[in-house]
């Protein structure tokens, strides 16, 4: 029974990191209908920014989060850039085609830049593990979690209360009325974008500050984490992106426990698997079709 | 007020716009007509900037709007009503009056247009926290035209407001084109509704094939001819 509850708890820490990751997903996808596949390699070179900052320079986890959490912007806004403001309304398949290859080229330069295999990322605590009953809690899994609640709220009031969110939820409700109101979709675009791979720098710090070291890998993994959180939350619902996460941590957890490590990947795969047969809008998502007959776009 | 000169708007190859020209008279209500692929909400969205036109210009009192984004267009005073209406269907009402003005700063006066809005249009304030995408055709017209006039025009366009409208509420539209017009808007609109457009228009236009082929006012041409040319076009009629 500890166990279970022990497992239960590591679940949910590291599934907050997973919904974390799949915040920024499910933002560029409510916004831009569009599936970035370039949004973890984004991350991971924030990571690569983040480690050289730490070991030539020494720089402590404060200053490599910041370092991070610009990096991963930046180069979320070169590839919102490069895929996507080019491509035309409609054209989604070209431009995730094209997040693709810039995901190839991400890596490649990461592999380049700095050729072995792992570096280190500094921890964010060193402290001991809060003893709670007999259960344990890590710091940084709790900072992790107060992180992914509190992201979530800021996003939510910052869509819904802000003149920026209307502009994004107008975009969302149909981006050609949006031109016509005169919101200028293009720069609007760029920053949801650039907001999302921050969110992104965020739960890739947390991950790897846990892992304390980063490799070229880590990008597909915070996509792959990022796609199946989402999609197992529900398409483009803020919330349904953190109950997702934690749901895939709980379960993930839970595996590696009763079957091993190797099952709890596919686990991962197994859960997105049924949920796309039995209830493929996700947990807080529409189902596809079944949303209100909105207007024609021209 | 509005000076539209030679204009060329292509998809690739096709032009939609074979060099159009024509006047738009501060004050007054300027009606396009046409039959279907004529080119008439091409015009409109190309004067609206969301598409770019190839050649010739669209002159606002002497500036120049052609090549300007959208959002600049907008504040230059000119807003577009678009066909189909193109409300955010899963904002409120009054959300959708707010994204209206989401180029004016004077929240005071947002808040009294608003107000004004929801005096003019009663089912709006009746509905005012209703998602947009749940109200009735009717509704959402009164709502695109509403928004549309929170960014405080000089130009209004609109694109076949009565489009799918069941006749009392088509009516409905044209009392308030009436009355806007009254109130000062310049108003620009493309019907394909001939019979109620030639009764507020005080000039009218007839385009086929992506070019203006008529200019004059209402009673210049028999209604019957006009409006045998904007369902069917010349050359069907002819042949």
């Amino acid at each position: 029974m500890i166990d279970l509850v022990q497992n239960t708890i590591d679940g949910v820490m590291i599934g907050s990191s997973y919904g974390l990751l799949a915040l920024g997903f499910t933002l560029i996808f409510g916004v831009m209908r569009r599936l970035n596949l370039s949004y973890g390699p984004s991350i991971m070179i924030g990571g690569y920014v983040g480690t050289v900052l730490y070991v030539q320079y020494g720089a402590g986890p404060l200053a490599v989060a910041g370092t991070m959490i610009l990096g991963a912007a930046i180069a979320g806004i070169y590839v919102e850039r490069l895929c996507f403001a080019p491509m035309r309304m409609g054209a989604g398949i070209a431009s995730m085609v094209s997040s693709f290859a810039i995901w190839m080229q991400l890596e490649q330069a990461a592999i380049l830049v700095l050729p072995r295999h792992t570096y280190p990322f500094p921890p964010l605590t060193t402290g001991a593990p809060l003893e709670w009953g007999p259960f344990l809690l890590r710091l940084d899994h709790l900072i992790m979690l107060g992180c992914a609640l509190g992201l979530t709220a800021a996003i939510q009031f910052a869509l819904y209360r802000t003149r920026f969110g209307l502009a994004l939820r107008a975009i969302i409700g149909n981006p050609v009325a949006a031109h016509l109101v005169g919101i200028n979709v293009s720069v609007a675009v760029m920053l949801a974008f650039a907001a999302a791979s921050a969110i992104g720098g965020v739960a890739g710090f947390l991950v790897l500050s846990v892992d304390q070291q980063v490799t070229p890998m880590f990008g597909m993994w915070a996509t792959l984490k990022g796609l199946i959180a989402m999609m197992i939350g529900g398409l483009g619902s803020i919330p349904g992106a953190i109950l997702g996460g934690l749901l895939l941590g709980v379960v993930e957890a839970h595996c590696q426990w009763y079957f091993g490590p190797q099952i709890r990947d596919l686990a991962a795969y197994i859960v997105l698997f049924v949920f796309l047969l039995v209830h493929p809008g996700g947990l807080l998502g529409r189902a596809p079709g079944s949303d209100i007959a909105a207007p024609r776009t021209p | 007020m509005l000076d539209v000169t030679d204009l060329v708007t292509a998809y690739g190859k096709i032009e939609a716009l074979k060099g159009v020209s024509l006047q738009v008279e501060g004050g007054k209500i300027t009606c396009l007509l046409g039959p279907n692929g004529a080119g008439k909400t091409t015009l409109m969205m190309t004067i609206a900037g969301v598409l770019q036109p190839r050649r010739g210009s669209i002159r606002l009192k002497g500036a120049e709007l052609a090549g300007l984004s959208p959002a600049r267009i907008v504040s230059q005073g000119v807003a577009l009503v678009p066909e189909n209406r193109l409300v955010f269907p899963h904002m409120s009402v009054y959300e959708n009056l707010l994204a209206g003005a989401y180029q004016r700063h004077d929240k005071a006066g947002v808040n009294a247009d608003i107000e004004r809005m929801y005096a003019r249009f009663p089912q709006l304030h009746e509905r005012s926290e209703q998602m947009a995408g749940t109200l009735s055709g009717g509704e959402q017209q009164m709502l695109a035209v509403a928004r549309a006039l929170m960014s405080q025009p000089r130009l209004l366009l609109m694109d076949e407001p009565s489009l799918g409208l069941a006749p009392l509420i088509v009516a409905e539209i044209f009392n308030i084109i009436a009355e806007l017009n009254r109130d000062g808007t310049t108003i620009f609109l493309v019907e394909q509704n001939a019979h109620m457009a030639l009764q507020v228009a005080h000039q009218f236009f007839l385009m086929e094939q992506g070019r203006i082929t008529f200019k004059g006012t209402p009673g210049q041409l028999a209604e019957d001819e006009v409006i045998q040319r904007a369902y069917l076009g010349t050359r069907r009629a002819a042949g």
